[in-house]
């Protein structure tokens, strides 16, 4: 079977454009010294591979034909493939010569990232004409593997697949990896070059050989075994109890192996997984998009700030807010997430007949009243207005300072975390957690079979906000002081962002979003820049290719594949009867006993 | 007509409009404890509109509906399914991916009390609570036999057939602990061996459950079966009641269903 022509033009000219993007944010020059591997590999190159690995990828997925799947064959894959590449290397090439020609510096003036550097670099330092040549070889070549990546046989394709991305995730977490090592006093010259910090070829090609055979055994291991294993970590009650204490113990230790830097960043993650469990609460399970949540987060911030006696910047150095008390942190947080829930019902009680784009919009506009009021000179006799205030308290417990030591926040941060995580987890599964679904799958059948919906969503707001507002108050002991800058909508966002990005109603995706998303680019400093365009590429990738999440919850999930799972078994002849279903669930089979299928 | 008694539910004068369009004037009907009451009618008859004011969906623009004695007009919908006033759905509405264990455990809600403080901690009267309402609602499941029994109660409800996701409604409803049970064309798109089958399950529903039941019904061989009394609607108005044979001969029920005069 081969490849249309016209879909390798087409997949080739999109890959030449997100070429050319990435070099106009500039990407290509942030990451040109970022070594991956030896001195050859670095992140810069990488990503210059990758729109024709992943264009290539895309033109060689199987095709439906008269309801029949169509893989592509081997040869045709890693030859459409090429061809892929070529096509991308070539419109990334002309874009290239056509700045050349134009003028670099004439460009630069639209998109300042356009430089002389970037072109050496996009050349190979070999000039426009006879550099381009490489860069399009370069272009062919990731398109092959990118056809051979989906046309291969299983059997070579996932060892390679793994091995490779074994190595990348090694490479990139060449800031943590290396430091954790020094700790634990090994010497680790051999894996990571103290010259590039990035991998050695030889660290390199122990990982990869360590993945893909890690990766063969468990396929040769055959499907039994593969299935005691999963079960027994899934099931058996010993097995998981081993598995939360091994969690706990890696949370516990982590940031005595990763140094203050890293606990720093992970400090950051804690806080918006705080957020997220919040939000997710109200997004996730009751089902009300609220794009306002920054008000609960300044909320939290502020008033912890106003209970434990900071103090408002002025011009003239310093003043007492109008109202204020000096109350122990562990006394305030409490009080501040109470008041936090208050503001729930408020902010909840306006918008309890709105549903969907409306709710979302109200709440945005909530949102943003509160961020405005926070830098407003109206609030400033209370919470600073532009100035803000200092003097958040340090939070001191037995000798621990939670403020100026990051490892030490990260265990207070961690502590708030494992108990919003415990509550949430209960209430979804209780009475509340189902009549949460309940009204989340249809709110006016909820309400006839007995639920009352106002209060469950007030309930869902106020929950939210307590939890929301944790993160505030703990992202004010983080810092010390408070300016408004920090409560702006993209706090709102982000959180969002978090949740969708594990999975809404995910517990451990909220987990996952906040390593993912706060994690990264927390670590990657180059990544800071471009935070939002990643999150923006991250929603806009999941929303296409996982729309239930990283680590989706299985009812979620269903909601989003509902259409395709009845379909096809509608299309098994049977729906209701047993085998069908059980084909086509996620999770199989659904127990024993066939005498009363109809 | 009727046997027990004492009235269950009473309306009284209600209307209902849509704009210009009267959906009901003037309805008064009432339901008798401990009997089996059809509403048939044309379509747009009003029918589905008086089990929405009923249930508190609509609020009536006029009239009064009673049950027990007392006015519920103005109380929302969980408040009136508290009171023992359970509905099933004209077309089917189940939470499609809660499981079916789980959507009747939904309609056992309203008999928990249990709130936050008690779901994080997990009393044992929360256990407890739970136990029970879980228990309750296989108790409503089995009133439908095998058909909803087993590994279907950990089926999503989406994946049941037709016939089945209409019976999960009704064990929804039953599983709310009902005194009058509403259902809104409980036979539409069923077979005749389904229909036959959930024919026997109204009248089990008064005789096993002591439900009183108000019901819907298009099917004239399930009305004749099951009615202790048939009322007919047109117009959003009574135009008879009485026993099937007095409503099915009524020449205003022949005209309506018909549209011509009867003659004779």
């Amino acid at each position: 079977m081969g490849i249309a022509r016209r879909s390798v033009m087409r997949g080739g000219a999109f890959g030449g454009i997100a070429a050319i993007y990435i070099a106009l944010v500039g990407l290509y020059t942030e990451f040109a010294e970022l070594e991956l591997v030896g001195e050859q590999i670095t992140l810069g190159r990488v990503m210059l591979v990758a729109p024709a690995l992943v264009a290539a990828y895309a033109v060689t997925r199987p095709r439906v034909v008269a309801g029949e799947r169509r893989p592509v064959g081997f040869g045709a894959g890693v030859a459409g493939g090429a061809l892929t590449g070529l096509v991308t290397g070539g419109v990334f090439a002309a874009a290239v010569w056509f700045a050349e020609w134009f003028g670099v510096d004439r460009i630069r003036e639209v998109f300042i990232q356009v430089s002389e550097p970037l072109i050496a670099f996009l050349t190979f330092d070999q000039g426009v004409p006879a550099g381009l040549p490489i860069l399009i070889g370069i272009s062919i070549l990731g398109g092959a593997v990118g056809g051979l990546a989906r046309t291969a046989p299983a059997v070579a394709r996932a060892p390679l697949a793994v091995g490779t991305i074994a190595v990348i995730a090694m490479a990139m977490l060449q800031r943590i990896i290396p430091i954790v090592f020094v700790e634990l006093g090994f010497k680790a010259d051999w894996l990571y070059s103290p010259v590039t910090r990035g991998l050695t070829w030889l660290g390199a090609a122990l990982i990869f050989a360590v993945a893909a055979a890690a990766n063969v055994l468990w396929h040769r291991s055959g499907e039994q075994t593969r299935e005691r294993v999963r079960s027994t970590v899934q099931e058996a009650p010993a097995a998981k109890l081993g598995l939360l204490v091994a969690i706990l113990a890696i949370l516990a230790i982590m940031p005595l192996l990763l140094g203050t830097v890293i606990s720093e960043v992970l400090g950051q993650v804690m806080i918006y997984v705080l957020l997220g469990i919040g939000l997710n609460i109200v997004v996730g399970y009751a089902g009300l998009l609220d794009l306002g949540y920054v008000a609960f987060f300044a909320f939290g911030a502020y008033t912890l700030g106003l209970f434990t006696g900071a103090f408002l910047n002025t011009t003239a150095g310093a003043a007492e807010p109008a109202l204020s008390a000096d109350l122990n942190f562990y006394v305030a947080i409490w009080i501040v997430a109470l008041l936090a829930a208050g503001l729930g019902l408020l902010i909840g009680a306006p918008v309890l007949r709105l549903r969907g784009d409306y709710l979302a919009i109200v709440t945005l506009g909530l949102g943003e009243i509160v961020s405005i009021i926070t830098a407003s000179k109206w609030a400033q006799p209370l919470i600073g207005g532009p100035q803000g205030m200092r003097g958040v308290t340090k939070a001191e417990f037995a000798g621990l300072n939670f403020q100026d030591n990051p490892q030490h926040f990260y265990y207070l941060v961690l502590a708030f975390v494992l108990l919003a995580l415990f509550i949430s987890w209960r209430l979804a599964g209780s009475r509340i957690g189902r009549a949460w679904n309940a009204m989340r799958e249809d709110e006016q059948v909820a309400e006839a079979m007995g639920v009352s919906t106002i209060r469950f969503k007030l309930l869902a707001f106020a929950m939210g906000g307590a939890i929301g507002s944790l993160g505030g108050a703990l992202f004010a002991v983080s810092l010390g002081s408070l300016t408004p800058t920090s409560f702006e909508l993209v706090v709102s966002i982000t959180a969002l962002a978090v949740v969708i990005l594990g999975g809404l109603g995910s517990l451990p995706g909220v987990v996952v979003g906040a390593l993912v998303l706060i994690g990264l680019p927390g670590l990657l400093r180059e990544f800071e820049a471009y935070r939002l365009l990643v999150y923006g590429g991250a929603l806009v990738a999941i929303m296409i290719l996982r729309p239930q999440g990283l680590i989706p919850n299985v009812r979620r999930s269903r909601e989003l594949h509902e259409e395709e799972v009845e379909q096809d078994a509608w299309a098994a002849g049977t729906t209701g009867d047993r085998e069908a279903v059980a084909a086509v669930l996620p999770g199989g089979g659904l127990g024993v006993g066939r005498e009363d299928i109809e | 007509m009727s046997q027990n008694g004492t009235r269950l539910l009473e309306l009284g004068n209600v209307a209902k409009h849509f704009g210009g369009l009267y959906a009901l004037s003037g309805l008064d009907l009432h339901v008798d404890e401990g009997e089996i009451v059809s509403v048939i009618g044309p379509n747009g008859a009003g029918k589905s509109t008086m089990f929405n004011v009923v249930t508190g969906l609509y609020p009536p623009d006029d009239g009064d509906v009673r049950f027990r004695g007392e006015s519920i007009v103005g109380l929302a919908p969980n408040r009136i399914t508290k009171l023992g006033l359970a509905r099933t759905f004209q077309t089917v509405h189940l939470f499609p991916n809660m499981t079916v264990l789980e959507n009747a455990m939904v309609g056992q809600h309203c008999r928990g009390r249990s709130g936050v403080f008690g779901s994080v901690i997990r009393l044992p009267s929360t256990r407890r609570e739970e136990e029970q309402i879980r228990a309750r609602a296989k108790t409503a499941l089995e009133f439908f036999g095998k058909r909803l029994a087993g590994y279907r109660q950990d089926q999503p409800a989406f994946a049941l057939s037709y016939a089945n996701r209409r019976r999960l409604e009704m064990a929804r409803a039953l599983a709310t602990d009902p005194v009058l049970i509403m259902l809104d064309e409980p036979t539409a798109g069923m077979n005749p061996r389904e229909t036959l089958e959930l024919r026997d399950h109204i009248v089990r529903m008064r005789d096993e459950l002591g439900l009183t039941v108000l019901v819907i019904e298009h099917d004239m061989r399930v009305v004749k079966g099951v009615s202790d009394r048939v009322i007919a609607l047109d117009y959003g108005r009574k135009i008879a009641e009485g026993t099937y044979d007095d409503v099915a001969n009524d020449p205003q029920v022949i005209e309506a269903y018909l549209g011509t005069k009867a003659v004779g």
